[in-house]
């Protein structure tokens, strides 16, 4: 994991550096993150923070994790992968709603009122979970006080700016600069 | 003066000791014991130490310094959150214990943020109760030198403030210890263990620079003395709070309601005097407790008024 620190205070610096890494570490993703940025200015209230996360594998299609039978109502599928089980019961939940996805036993799952070729064409991305864990992160380590707080976050890069009262022009700037920056990846930076 | 020890021994002969200890006018103000072992907090008057000591090496038991002994500390954190309370402001609270303080820890309502945090007159009250309160005030030095140190600036009991980056003095606080921050996990590297120490030596200072003043003009009996009287109080053999009755360096807090006990207490007998006259006798502002304050011999005595 690389690191990269600005702004006034060393101390604040090193020791924002060193809690990210043990909060990473204590939810064992610290091998998610590629890159972190970190600007803090204790003078004028600014907090940013920029995380880029490494890329852990493709998405991987339904077909591939799961036998799936077109029946009379729906689409009855088997899951053959017991690892992707529960992130492809969320994913469809998410989309078609409780109602009507029945899960019938551990590893099969009936969708009512979906053609099969709508489910084939569905992919599942891992690093899904991870963001979620990597956005946990980055909240528990903001400090308590910076209440008002902005995101821009695309595939692999998330940026918090914080600040306690009063998010000006400046710091939105300076978060998109950091932000697109980050996006540039590591051969442009 | 009381000098207040802890013995770690066996439970053979313990009543020896005991006898002792009530023969050379001293007190048990703790006593726990684990099966055959035994752990009692005394205090005893100063001069008849050696006899104690030859007392607890015929036993084969051990006399233990116990510092902080008879003082009630709090440790206060801008609040109670996860950023700033878990581990740092608990290992304080657990380290000080190890010599022989009560300590609370305490979160601030409103004591996140740099321009934002507040004390209450309600939270500084309670804090006065204690016998000295450290601050953690986090990482940033901007944070701390401008705004954090309002916090405890009217604070009238002694003050020591915990930082982060290495800071030379703050003003109002009566001692400062830099490079102890924000946690996500326990204190227990070497160095981190060697500013344990640090804070607990600090205190340690701040607490014998406040007995040094209360010797200047000492108190009419010694709250052990009190703490003796008070445990004769049914009130006080029926309370299921742990360590019913908590000793201060100026006084006690005694863990029963104030309302209802307010007039046994005014009357209950030391030394041939109420404690009404000794004493001053307040209710507690964390309620269903009551703070005594020990007066001077002057004032009992009636040189001032």
């Amino acid at each position: 994991m690389e690191f990269e620190l600005e702004g006034t205070e060393q101390y604040a610096l090193e020791s924002y550096q060193w809690l990210l890494e043990r909060i990473l570490m204590d939810m064992g993703i610290s091998t998610m993150v590629e890159k972190v940025r970190f600007v803090i200015r204790p003078d004028q209230t600014l907090f940013i923070i920029s995380m880029r996360i490494k890329h852990s594998g493709s998405k991987r299609p339904v077909y591939d994790i799961a036998e799936m039978e077109s029946k009379e109502g729906g689409t009855f599928i088997t899951i053959k992968d017991e690892s992707y089980a529960p992130r492809l019961i969320s994913s469809l939940w998410r989309l078609y709603g409780r109602e009507r996805v029945q899960q019938l036993t551990r590893l099969e799952v009936f969708v009512e009122d979906v053609p099969m070729e709508e489910l084939a064409d569905m992919k599942l991305d891992p690093e899904e979970e991870v963001r979620s864990q990597l956005l946990d992160a980055m909240w528990r380590l903001l400090p308590e006080g910076l209440k008002l707080r902005n995101e821009y976050f695309n595939d692999n890069v998330m940026t918090i700016v914080a600040t306690e009262h009063g998010m000006t022009v400046d710091f939105i700037e300076e978060a998109k600069r950091v932000h697109a920056n980050m996006i540039k990846g590591p051969e442009d930076d | 003066m009381y000098e207040v020890l802890m013995f770690d021994g066996g439970v053979h002969k313990i009543d020896e000791l005991l006898d002792l200890i009530a023969d050379v006018g001293g007190f048990v103000l703790q006593r726990t014991q684990v099966q055959v072992m035994v752990t009692l907090t005394i205090a005893i008057p100063a001069e008849d130490r050696p006899l104690i000591e030859k007392k607890t090496a015929e036993l084969g038991g051990k006399i233990v310094e116990v510092p902080l002994a008879g003082t009630e500390i709090a440790v206060i954190g801008p609040t109670l959150g996860r950023h700033h309370m878990p581990h740092p402001i608990c290992d304080i609270a657990e380290h000080l214990r190890r010599y022989g303080a009560i300590t609370i820890v305490m979160g601030l309502a409103r004591g996140r943020g740099r321009k934002t945090c507040q004390i209450s007159a309600a939270e500084k009250a309670i804090i006065e109760e204690y016998d000295a309160a450290i601050f953690m005030l986090g990482n940033f030095k901007e944070c701390v030198t401008h705004e954090k140190i309002d916090l405890y600036k009217d604070i009238q009991i002694p003050v020591v403030t915990v930082v982060g980056p290495e800071l030379e003095s703050l003003p109002h606080c009566e001692a400062l210890v830099c490079g102890v921050g924000r946690k996500v996990e326990r204190m227990r590297r070497s160095e981190e263990i060697a500013k344990l120490e640090e804070i607990a030596d600090r205190v340690k200072e701040v607490i014998d620079k406040r007995r040094k003043e209360i010797e200047e003009d000492p108190l009419f009996v010694h709250p052990s003395e009190v703490k003796d009287a008070l445990e004769g109080m049914d009130a006080v053999q029926e309370c299921l709070r742990p360590a019913p009755v908590v000793l201060h360096v100026d006084g006690l807090r005694v863990k029963i309601p104030y309302k209802e006990h307010v007039r046994e207490l005014e009357e209950l007998d030391v030394y041939g005097r109420k404690l009404k006259e000794i004493a001053t006798i307040s209710d507690c502002r964390l309620g269903d407790s009551t703070i005594i304050r020990i007066k001077t011999k002057a004032e009992v005595e009636g040189k001032v008024r």
